[in-house]
């Protein structure tokens, strides 16, 4: 009898443990202030390796432009740290991160995370703590809006929301392209699901025929999903994070000689990865080498970077470091000198305006959520030399 | 029936390189009693020696020898790459442990597994690597081909099958016809009495880890002509690997080629007919079932216990 109570009462005791383990532990907030004299730190969150490397790679790149160009004239003395979160392995290790840097009094703010899942995964850690934490690609629409929202308060974005790419995609398709059959493939994760349901509402609305497939985020090979495309589908949208997936998949479609041409969302923008001829992507930036008064930025960053072209997703990483030294600077002034907190920098971020944005005319913030104001989607089709061409 | 032929074809190419990966865990199990959980990263290691082989052969853009000529060199490559490495892991994680209870050398293999991953890691970091086959004669591995009725079969999926049948056909050979293919079924069969009968057990062991690394080797650049390879897929790879050579019959060379079939097969038709997203359930379900109904898999032979 005094065993099976003993037993009980281990077994209870182990299981109020586990379940005072569950959920989102509160981050230890550093609340030191720190002298806007010494070394602040801004962080960076983004898959720098895996499947999306190449997304963070490329906005590490020019984040490290932008704090060495714009620190300095602003008074400002800033470290960029890097914290890589691969995609493969999911939002717990944005989660970590996240715990990491709110305990750091030196970190003041935060550049991203990248991808929709690592911000769902981390952003109300960041809020508890007051951390302003900007992205400059987490597209998903339920992040800022919707009856539910999976971001704080404390989330901003400078590049439009899904609720944007989603129907302006599927305004291309049917307008454009006339497509009358879509195939929509997600990958169970939440930036493709939340833009794949995006795209099919906006394609049903305009009673176009479509068919749903989820692939698990670890699919390699998609033959049999291939295999299910019908022979007379318009269009697979595919909206992945790995443009390589992109390119498989549009060369099984050549392979089992299907016409349908793949569509890839902002995540499969990169033309070192996905190459393949007549395929579409949509971006949330369009090319910034079209852009005259980006010329001394361009060529500042390229010789800092030789040998790489200017992609898509480095320019707004460059602009959401623009708006996160800003807000520094406006905290360092706000507290004569200190920064009494991460919230007094979080406070200044919404009044920030940049007069000439990198991404083309003047960047506001919208006044009804924390995203940009007036952004737009920018549709590119790959031509045969794997040149992307803006058609949209 | 074109959607059927479709899905056939499909579940063949996958279930070629399953066996492949199957016959190594049965390999070495026959000889061992040992799981050798590196297995997949060495069908890992194997893709990117086949990667950097093929790069330093001018890339699929510039290759500087014919295609036919430039395939067959670099899945020797990745064999002969990976037959060493499965030397070395043998020598160094396993044979010191070979007295040991048997959990010991299981531990040693996942230990094994999570160093060459995260050494391939830091080596050469998580990004893919891309045959970019398209790319070779002009696309023409994918463009031409065999129909069959309706479906066409391209000539990478013809290759890829065809490899995977004459290799196994090798194995078979070599494990049956060959002097130390015998002292390997005889040391199968009982290690005790094939050392007695002056078999060198060593050699055998490492002939085992040679042949099954090997296979692996090749079944990594058959997987990565298709679908880019990365650090992360030995992990998965190795696991459906292991579970066709117990749909087989673990220990069973015969089996673990029909096993890896089933297991292609399977998780194709489940993919083209039922849900894409249940396959790796229906997959590792069928694992579960053989293990309550029939352990010793589909060809194994069942334990033999003395009453």
């Amino acid at each position: 009898m005094k065993k099976a109570l003993g037993l009980a009462l281990a077994v209870l005791v182990t299981a109020a443990v586990a379940a005072s383990a569950q959920g989102r532990p509160k981050a230890a907030e550093a609340s030191t202030a720190v002298s806007c004299n010494s070394t602040l730190k801004i962080a960076l969150v983004t898959p720098l390796t895996g499947g999306a490397g190449f997304l963070g790679n490329e906005q590490a790149s020019w984040a490290k432009y932008a704090v060495k160009t714009l620190a300095k004239p602003l008074g400002l003395k800033v470290q960029l740290v890097l914290g890589d979160t691969p995609v493969e392995q999911g939002a717990a290790v944005a989660q970590t991160l996240a715990q990491k840097y709110v305990a750091d009094s030196k970190v003041v703010g935060i550049l991203g995370p990248s991808t929709s899942g690592a911000v769902a995964a981390s952003s109300e850690t960041y809020g508890q703590a007051g951390m302003a934490h900007i992205s400059p690609s987490a597209t998903r629409t339920s992040l800022t809006k919707g009856a539910k929202l999976e971001a704080s308060n404390a989330f901003f974005r400078v590049v439009p929301g899904d609720y944007i790419q989603g129907p302006s995609d599927a305004k291309f398709m049917v307008d454009k392209l006339k497509v009358k059959k879509v195939v929509i493939l997600d990958f169970q994760e939440p930036y493709s699901v939340g833009l794949a349901d995006s795209v099919e509402g906006a394609l049903k609305k305009a009673n176009v025929s479509t068919t749903r497939l989820s692939a698990p985020n670890t699919t390699t090979d998609y033959s049999a999903f291939v295999t299910r495309v019908p022979s007379d589908a318009d269009i697979v949208f595919f909206p992945t994070q790995k443009p390589g997936d992109a390119q498989t998949f549009g060369q099984q479609l050549l392979e089992q000689g299907k016409k349908a041409k793949v569509f890839g969302g902002d995540g499969s923008n990169n033309a070192a990865e996905f190459k393949l001829a007549g395929s579409y992507v949509s971006n949330f930036a369009p090319d910034i080498t079209g852009i005259p008064e980006d010329k001394a930025i361009i060529d500042g960053w390229k010789k800092d970077n030789k040998g790489k072209a200017v992609g898509s997703f480095g320019p707004p990483s460059y602009g959401a470091t623009q708006v996160m030294l800003q807000a520094i600077k406006r905290a360092c002034v706000a507290g004569k000198g200190t920064i009494a907190n991460k919230r007094a920098v979080l406070r200044q971020v919404k009044k920030v305006r940049i007069p000439n944005w990198i991404l083309g005319g003047e960047f506001r913030w919208s006044t009804k959520s924390n995203d940009p104001l007036n952004a737009k989607f920018y549709i590119f089709q790959i031509q045969s030399n794997g040149k992307y061409k803006l058609v949209g | 029936m074109d959607t059927f032929i479709q899905l056939t074809v499909d579940g063949l190419t996958l279930g070629s390189v399953y066996a492949l990966i199957a016959l190594g865990y049965t390999l070495v199990y026959g000889v061992l009693k040992l799981l050798n959980f590196a297995h997949g990263d060495v069908f890992m290691v194997g893709s990117f020696i086949g990667f950097g082989m093929l790069q330093l052969l001018g890339g699929s853009a510039d290759p500087v020898l014919p295609t036919w000529l430039l395939l067959t060199t670099i899945t020797l490559a990745a064999m002969v790459g990976c037959a060493g490495l499965g030397v070395a892991v043998e020598r160094f994680a396993y044979r010191p442990l070979r007295e040991a209870p048997r959990i010991a050398p299981l531990i040693s293999a996942l230990g094994v597994s999570f160093f060459l991953a995260n050494s391939m890691q830091l080596l050469f970091g998580a990004n893919p690597r891309n045959y970019d086959t398209f790319a070779l004669s002009g696309g023409a591995l994918y463009f031409k081909g065999v129909d069959i009725g309706n479906v066409k079969v391209p000539l990478l999926r013809i290759i890829t099958i065809a490899a995977a049948i004459a290799l196994m056909v090798v194995l078979w050979f070599l494990v049956n016809k060959t002097k130390t293919g015998k002292a390997m079924r005889a040391t199968s069969y009982d290690r005790e009495a094939a050392a007695m009968m002056g078999i060198d057990i060593d050699r055998v062991i490492v002939f085992a880890f040679v042949l099954g690394s090997a296979l692996a080797g090749a079944a990594g650049v058959m997987f990565a002509l298709r679908v880019p390879t990365q650090v992360s897929i030995g992990f998965i790879a190795g696991l459906k690997g292991f579970t066709a050579a117990v749909i087989g019959g673990i220990g069973s060379i015969p089996g673990a080629m029909v096993g890896g079939l089933i297991l292609g097969l399977a998780e194709s038709y489940t993919q083209g007919y039922w849900d894409t997203r249940w396959s790796d359930l229906v997959v590792f379900s069928i694992l579960i079932a053989f293990m309550i109904i029939r352990p010793q898999g589909l060809l194994g032979r069942a334990d033999l216990r003395k009453v």
